[in-house]
């Protein structure tokens, strides 16, 4: 085979693609899920941890995550100063409140390796609040990942028809005695 | 850089001390700090280096197999199946190939492995079509129910 298709090969093999990820209304552990395993380049079959084969991810939307259960109020993000009394200790609303990007950039920070190649790897994370991207990551993006879960409807989102037409265990009590009331 | 083959040659000559020296610090010239030229901290790092090559050579393939299973279960995904699933319905189908030529095949070729993706999806769902279908085999896989104990 001539040298220059062999060139263009290693290239393409190795060329970094860049997705995005909508994280509107979704889990910040399933985001951080996919987010770390395109990182690391484990979604290629040519992965080796040593070859730096990770790709670029965008996550947009982070303000927009939904936490299930409690875990606004209960979950706490823990971190030491180093100073004598520096152990801060803020829950997942107030972390969120003071910085959008930081649930879902902890969230892959603890999913990725502990070696050296995690600064670099979260190097390649960019998360973003809104759904703006500045013109040179836009240009870049190659492909739109799935979102992992289906976002629920509000009931202000369905028509009356929808409304009527959906199947009741039982009758309302104002309802029913309607015409006595 | 050192070089011992002169000194390799003229063997005979010299006390016998010198040589046990060389012989231990040959394995340990390329190792960091005072270790790859004093001999009392070199021997004790060759036998630690050793000890650690011989442990070495088992975990070796322990991790090689864990790389061709990252590797499959890469591949694997992109076709829309999980890494168990393949490898389950493959030993189904009687397909025996090893985690080393699987994940070859994946860089490699990946058509061939997208042939062995597809067989093994029809074998996963040859329980649901024979419940479910109509009767037919799937078309474009031959796959047939193979009895293994």
């Amino acid at each position: 085979m001539l040298s220059w298709t062999k060139d263009v090969e290693q290239w393409a093999t190795f060329a970094r693609s860049w997705f995005l990820i909508d994280a509107r209304m979704q889990p910040p552990g399933k985001i951080a899920t996919m987010c770390s395993i395109r990182l690391q380049g484990k979604h290629k079959p040519i992965y080796h941890a040593l070859s730096d084969c990770g790709d670029h991810v965008v996550v947009i939307n982070s303000k927009h995550i939904a936490f299930s259960g409690n875990k606004w109020e209960q979950k706490v993000y823990s971190s030491h100063t180093g100073y004598p009394g520096g152990f801060k200790q803020v829950t997942a609303a107030q972390l969120h409140h003071k910085d959008p990007k930081a649930i879902v950039r902890l969230a892959v920070y603890g999913m990725l390796p502990r070696n050296l190649h995690r600064r670099t790897m979260m190097q390649r994370l960019h998360i973003f609040p809104e759904d703006e991207l500045p013109y040179d990551i836009q240009a870049n993006l190659t492909e739109e990942l799935p979102q992992p879960r289906e976002i629920p409807r509000k009931l202000s989102e369905y028509t009356q028809e929808e409304i009527d037409a959906f199947p009741r265990l039982w009758t309302p009590y104002v309802e029913a005695h309607q015409n006595i009331l | 850089m050192v070089f011992l083959t002169l000194s390799c040659w003229i063997r005979s000559r010299g006390p016998d001390r010198y040589w046990k020296v060389q012989e231990v610090l040959k394995h340990a010239r390329h190792f960091r700090g005072r270790k790859n030229r004093c001999y009392s901290l070199a021997v004790l790092a060759v036998r630690r280096a050793f000890v650690y090559a011989t442990k070495a050579r088992k975990l070796k393939k322990r991790n090689m197999r864990t790389l061709w299973i990252s590797r499959i279960a890469a591949a694997t995904r992109e076709h829309g199946m999980k890494y168990p699933a393949l490898m389950h319905n493959l030993t189904k189908s009687s397909v025996q190939l090893n985690r080393r030529v699987i994940s070859d095949l994946a860089i490699t070729e990946p058509r061939s492995f997208l042939s062995l993706a597809k067989l093994a999806r029809a074998r996963q769902q040859e329980g649901f079509r024979a419940a479910l279908g109509d009767g037919k085999e799937p078309s474009g896989v031959l796959s047939r129910v193979v009895m293994l104990q």
